[in-house]
């Protein structure tokens, strides 16, 4: 009997281990990436016997789930991923735990990373606190069949004196979007909500003008003749370029209308460039390419980047999983297997790959974007510059203040927002 | 004479013990956010720095008074509210008295009207977004096959307010004719008789019968309703984000920016004090004058 009892009583703590097994929370945003990381999970399981639990919301309900966790002294996340819209409050609010030790002790090469995202979702002043996760540089959709037509090539060559073809600068894909705004079809559709739609869209305008958020010591450089060149084009753009209503559009309308055909171009995501092949949803598959937003010169782009990046928080329930993980899902082979699905890489060693650019041929194209793109000011309150931002340039396409005084008003409250962060002395 | 008014006092006694547990949990959930945000709102309370260190006194007030914008919101949330109210209140009362004089399929009829109030904003807002997009929407199509011209709904600044005001009647119309229909159901039928006997016509009946006996019933409907209407924010998070420009920009959207984006706790603290007293006030009046008509 007493055999019988011990033995139950071994059977019951072996299994209550087995029950106890590691496990890994994250909490992450409901897109096509997470979706590709989550296919891979039985594969880290089957390596680590770490089980991951990924809690998905909508990109809405992240930051306010996020920040309980990170207050806390010890929270529910394990390991969080970070839009870089948050990477200053963040990394100034200490709630991130510094990677260099552990990339360092495990030989982890993060020199892979395409520089301009470990600038923008990796490091801060020279502290490693993110590995990127995936990108969403902005570029430019445009309809290639429209190109390629004989007629429209002869009405261009007649009206402008120059050939069609991709645009290879902002000048001539303006020109363009002239060109091609006849009847029913649209030069351009634009997503001009407010607040980060018409303010992440914008962006590449005043890079394409050749304009800049700040200077060297952050004092905004917005209400200059390229900013101001910039709004003016975008007002235009919207009220004589675009369709009916593109200034209350968010980017699933405005590429309801690219995919629906009513517009020769769209500057978006990177994202949109698998998605507009996707016949169920896409009345011009195989009739749309992405190319890096042209600038004032051919070769110089304008592309706005943007990235979210895997982190650690200080609340980490277990930390040293976290990062098993984190080296995991970063290393080479599964950053391929999750390119290969359609995700969108930030390290440069899968982005040469011969088997992902077989499959996208224009795996190229993304990296030209990212490697000549523009990063939005990253600090303490990016998330109110861009509400700032998205107001004034709201009001100036709405009509309700010049360019030029929407720019001037931006201006001023991102110099006391920089000032208020000590970037700005 | 003492022996009732020692088993009243025991009685009460009882009541209270009975009631002690709910009224501290009640008082837990209300009174404790509420005196929280007033704490907050006199310190520099943000979640980078989510400390009570710095009291601040009236600064945050001071700064939320103070910002154009925030006053903008005040303004426009006054005549959203002004509109949603009345023109539900219309309407919803026109539908009520039609309904009450309906013997068959009531069930129906408020399954039916019902049905909007059941959904979730969120999914109000994104289906009439979907429905009213300018060119591939429904309703600017079925506007095109009758021969008009398609309406901007959301882009224009003129309209948007009014298309946001819309989508709540639509949403938000059935909860007053529930309402008010129960209302109307619980009305003594004793002087509508009389009325008749008298000769009275049914306006007559209308504005000397229904009308006064409704009144405390319509001021309760139209302040619950006031004060939900105050509260809109899942609408225009999901419509307009405030725009275009700030011509959407309802007060609850301002303070919860305040509050998550500028990450400024203290000061929308400050926003949400300034908007519960202007509610309060307002609710004091009518309740007065609810007081005086009963």
């Amino acid at each position: 009997m007493l055999k019988q009892s011990l033995l139950g009583l071994a059977l019951a703590t072996a299994l209550s281990t087995v029950a106890h097994a590691e496990s890994v929370n994250i909490l992450m945003e409901g897109v096509p990436d997470t979706e590709y990381v989550k296919t891979l999970l039985p594969e880290f399981t089957k390596e680590t016997g770490i089980e991951v639990n990924l809690e998905v919301v909508n990109y809405a309900e992240m930051h306010t789930k996020l920040v309980p966790q990170l207050v806390a002294p010890k929270g529910s996340y394990s390991a969080i991923v970070v839009d870089f819209y948050w990477v200053g409050e963040f990394t100034k609010a200490g709630w991130l735990m510094p990677l260099d030790d552990r990339i360092k002790a495990d030989g982890f090469d993060a020199s892979v990373y395409v520089p301009k995202l470990m600038d923008l979702v990796g490091q801060v002043d020279g502290v490693t606190y993110m590995l990127p996760f995936y990108n969403y540089a902005m570029g430019l959709l445009y309809r290639t069949d429209l190109l390629a037509d004989e007629a429209n090539k002869a009405a261009y060559l007649e009206e402008t004196g120059e050939e069609l073809g991709p645009p290879k600068t902002w000048g001539e894909y303006l020109q363009q979007v002239k060109f091609f705004t006849k009847g029913d079809m649209h030069g351009v559709v634009n997503q001009g909500l407010r607040p980060d739609p018409i303010a992440m869209e914008w962006s590449n305008y005043l890079f394409a003008n050749g304009g800049e958020y700040h200077d060297a010591d952050w004092h905004s450089t917005l209400n200059t003749p390229a900013g101001v060149a910039a709004l003016d084009q975008y007002k235009a753009n919207v009220e004589e370029y675009g369709p009916l209503g593109a200034a209350s559009f968010s980017f699933d309308e405005a590429f309801n209308v690219m995919a629906q055909g009513g517009a020769y171009s769209y500057i978006t995501y990177n994202f949109f460039r698998a998605a507009i092949d996707d016949p169920s949803q896409s009345t011009v598959a195989g009739k749309v390419e992405i190319m890096p937003v042209p600038g004032q010169e051919p070769g110089v782009g304008a592309s706005l980047n943007g990235a979210w990046g895997w982190a650690i928080p200080k609340s980490s329930p277990n930390p040293d999983a976290a990062w098993t993980f984190l080296k995991w899902v970063e290393s080479h082979d599964i950053a391929k297997k999750r390119a290969l699905q359609g995700g969108s890489p930030t390290r440069l060693d899968v982005f040469d790959d011969a088997d992902v650019n077989a499959k996208y041929p224009y795996t190229g194209a993304m990296k030209d974007m990212l490697l000549t793109s523009h990063n939005f000011p990253v600090f303490t309150y990016t998330p109110q510059l861009v509400e700032v931002l998205g107001r004034e340039l709201s009001l100036a396409v709405a009509g309700e203040a010049s360019s030029a005084d929407a720019l001037a008003a931006v201006e001023t409250e991102m110099n006391e927002l920089a000032k208020k962060d000590g970037k700005l002395k | 004479m003492s022996q009732p008014s020692t088993m009243e006092a025991a009685d009460r006694r009882f009541g209270w013990f009975m009631s002690a547990p709910g009224l501290a949990l009640l008082l837990a959930v209300i009174l404790f956010p509420v005196f929280w945000a007033l704490f907050t709102s006199v310190h520099e309370f943000t979640l980078i720095a989510p400390n009570f260190d710095t009291f601040t006194g009236i600064e945050n007030y001071a700064a939320a008074l103070g910002d154009p914008a925030f006053r903008h919101s005040l303004g426009l949330t006054a005549f959203f509210v002004g509109a949603v109210v009345l023109i539900e209140f219309a309407i919803g009362f026109l539908v009520a008295l039609m309904l009450n004089g309906v013997e068959r399929f009531k069930p129906i009829y408020y399954g039916i009207l019902l049905c909007p109030l059941l959904m979730n904003p969120v999914i109000v807002g994104l289906i009439w977004r979907m429905f009213l997009h300018p060119s591939l929407g429904i309703v600017n199509y079925l506007l095109t096959v009758a021969g008009f011209e398609p309406v901007n709904w959301l882009g224009s600044t003129k309209m948007a307010i009014w298309t946001i005001i819309m989508v709540d009647i639509w949403h938000q119309v059935s909860f007053m004719i529930v309402l008010l229909l129960a209302g109307l159901s619980s009305l003594p039928k004793e002087p509508y008789e009389a009325a008749r006997v008298d000769g009275a016509s049914v306006f007559q009946s209308f504005f000397f019968i229904t009308l006064p006996l409704m009144m405390p019933v319509i001021i309760v409907t139209l302040l619950i309703r006031m004060i939900f209407a105050v509260k809109t924010y899942d609408l225009i998070y999901i419509m307009t984000r405030g725009g275009p420009g700030v011509a959407t920009d309802l007060v609850s959207y301002a303070i919860y920016r305040t509050a998550f984006v500028s990450l400024n706790i203290g000061e929308a603290s400050a926003m949400s004090a300034i908007l519960l007293a202007v509610i309060l006030i307002f609710t004091g009046y009518l309740y007065r004058y609810m007081r005086t008509l009963t």
